[in-house]
């Protein structure tokens, strides 16, 4: 089974959950969906595993054509998608037959759409996984996003792959209509290296999303940083301003702070480098970042690791059967 | 300095960030690759990776398996089970590297950073400034003078991240403010004290003065050098970059690109921490000649 590639897209990306973990020591990221919430729901609403892999559109959705019968749903960002020039509800099931179009268009709402197809997308897995980290050329179709004129190989669907599947308005995410965001960060592991007031200005400021952002890091404009005492006397291996420390593991998720550019590091981020990091996105935000466009506003809000984790658990939970009724 | 206890630092809900000092030595590289590979072995449930580099090691977890409190418990009994690093005897790979020092194409990369992003002393101007040498000659001829430590990978596939051995040759340079957006592929950099190879065009952070013809990564397996991996180094090798000329990168970079280049390598070397340890504390403090 299989379906035609017609219009690509912006960088429409084969992805999988968790993503390529376990390279972090040589450098390769996990990759894997941002809004991995929006990825599972799709996945389990055709009866996927919650990982199966699926397609991620950015900004602007592909245009496939089903070459089988195939069961498919659209979750996330709103592109507007049809089937044969029909409206395709988001959060739900479909069926399309032999020969439909799904044509999906600019993201109306939110950033990052995801399309998983009953069987889900039979690509070969590249040190484990199937997700695409494309400025390396590695995983997804041929180490890159979609190109026209490809045929995509999808699998076997389970037998619950059935239409009229839907995921309840409370387990969606709430995109954001007023270009505003409340993104949650826990401090360290850097934070001994920013002083009281640099701190109260980072959880106090508006924070722009600059349109120099990707799936390796968003750089946010706002106010200057300033450090404690840490940050300026200190061994010359670590380099001579105040952001700069010796080479070390990132967390992924990390505020990383180059020079006086706060970048948040995403999911096809770099594994270490030499710049502080003093506070981090926990996962269960990441589906905030994932759908917020550039120009678009944050605010971070500082919790504890306990509280991140408590996030997590609950995003787990949502992310299940329970969350979905049958039409 | 290496500090008593190892700090042990958050990093969102899955990061614990161990840190065992604040500078950069072997010894804390060793501890570092020490600890990471006493985590292997002792399969703590809910560990799913480490990171070790110079002075500290990330561990990435599953919250669901492991909490931070428990996970940092388990970390300290590995590392107060830690052997001392005297005794260590590793295989270390010495791997010799063609580099045009002060080459067109880092100088380029430099002056259009200069033009479009913000201005700045030219990278090798800046070395020879900082590090009290004569000239860039000078500056060639200590960057090229030691092996380097590859003390771990990352940033990027296969980039490592060097340390010079000689203490001599040991020079430093603060990171890009802000970053470079682009780095020519191969391209040999220095930042804070550390050395790396740039794997391909990428931003980057390090001052730049040379450039490798060799590449370190390969997607394609096609160099036996590389034993199945997609990733040239492993941590304990060393790196020696051998002065070339600009003719001389590019007759290799045609062996490259026709797959005959044979890659330079000593496989049978054995690095003794405690000989290396009594070499160093017989030197004097200059740059030697």
């Amino acid at each position: 089974m299989s379906f035609a590639v017609i219009k690509p897209g912006l960088e429409t990306s084969v992805q999988d959950w968790p993503g390529r973990y376990g390279y972090w020591n040589q450098g390769f990221p996990p990759s894997g969906p941002m809004d991995s919430w929006s990825f599972r729901l799709a996945n389990l609403l055709v009866g996927n595993p919650a990982g199966a892999p699926g397609l991620e559109c950015q900004y602007m959705g592909p245009t496939i054509r089903f070459d089988d019968q195939t069961i498919f749903s659209v979750t996330g960002a709103d592109m507007q998608p049809t089937l044969d020039g029909a409206p395709v509800p988001l959060w739900e099931s479909v069926t399309a037959q032999p020969g439909q179009v799904l044509a999906m268009t600019f993201a109306k709402l939110g950033t990052r759409a995801y399309v998983a197809v009953a069987g889900g997308i039979e690509v070969a897995p590249w040190l484990g996984s199937r997700a695409t980290f494309h400025k390396a050329g590695i995983g997804g179709m041929g180490g890159y996003a979609l190109k026209a004129g490809q045929t995509v190989p999808t699998g076997e669907p389970a037998p619950e792959a059935v239409a009229g599947r839907r995921v309840k308005p409370e387990a969606r995410p709430a995109i954001a209509t007023d270009r505003r965001w409340e993104i949650e960060v826990v401090p360290g592991p850097n934070d001994d290296w920013i002083d009281a007031e640099g701190h109260h200005r980072f959880l106090s400021a508006d924070w722009k999303l600059s349109g120099k952002s990707d799936r390796t890091g968003f750089r946010l404009d706002g106010p200057d940083w300033t450090s404690t005492e840490k940050a300026i006397n200190k061994a010359p291996e670590h380099g001579s301003l105040p952001s700069n420390i010796i080479d070390q593991g990132y967390p992924l998720g990390a505020i990383n702070l180059a020079g006086q550019t706060p970048i948040i590091l995403v999911n096809d981020g770099p594994s270490m480098g030499g710049f502080i990091n003093p506070y981090t996105v926990p996962q269960a935000a990441f589906w905030k970042l994932a759908q917020s466009k550039p120009g678009e506003t944050y605010r971070f809000k500082a919790v504890t690791v306990a509280q991140a984790q408590a996030m997590a658990r609950s995003l787990s939970a949502l992310c299940a059967e329970a969350s979905i009724t049958q039409a | 300095m290496i500090y008593p206890e190892p700090r042990y630092l958050p990093g969102g809900d899955r990061y614990i960030l161990v840190e065992f000092g604040n500078e950069m030595n072997l010894e804390l590289n060793f501890m570092a690759q020490g600890l990471a590979a006493a985590i292997a072995e002792a399969r703590i449930a809910g560990v799913i990776e480490t990171a070790p580099c110079f002075a500290s090691m990330l561990v990435h977890y599953e919250p669901e398996l492991i909490g931070f409190d428990d996970l940092t418990t388990e970390l300290a009994k590995l590392v107060a089970g830690l052997g001392p690093s005297d005794a260590l005897e590793l295989e270390s790979r010495l791997w010799y590297f063609p580099a045009v020092y002060l080459d067109p194409w880092t100088r380029a990369c430099v002056d259009d950073y200069i033009a479009k992003i913000a201005p700045k002393t030219p990278d090798w101007d800046l070395m020879v400034e900082l590090n009290g040498l004569r000239d860039t000659d000078d500056f060639v001829r200590v960057h090229s003078g030691t092996e380097y430590w590859v003390a771990s990978l990352g940033f990027w596939p296969g980039l490592p991240f060097m340390m010079a051995l000689d203490p001599r040759a040991k020079m430093t340079a603060p990171k890009y403010n802000p970053p470079r957006t682009w780095t020519p592929g191969g391209a040999i950099g220095l930042g804070g004290a550390s050395t790396a190879i740039y794997p391909e065009a990428l931003p980057g952070g390090y001052q730049i003065f040379a450039r490798t013809p060799v590449p370190i990564w390969d997607r394609a397996r096609r160099f036996a050098a590389f034993e199945g991996s997609i990733c040239l180094f492993r941590p304990g090798d060393r790196v020696r970059f051998v002065p070339c000329s600009v003719a001389e990168f590019e007759a290799i970079e045609r062996e490259v690109i026709d797959g005959t280049y044979q890659y330079n390598m000593v496989g049978y070397g054995k690095f003794s921490v405690a000989l290396y340890k009594s070499w160093t504390a017989s030197l004097g403090t200059g740059r030697g000649s």
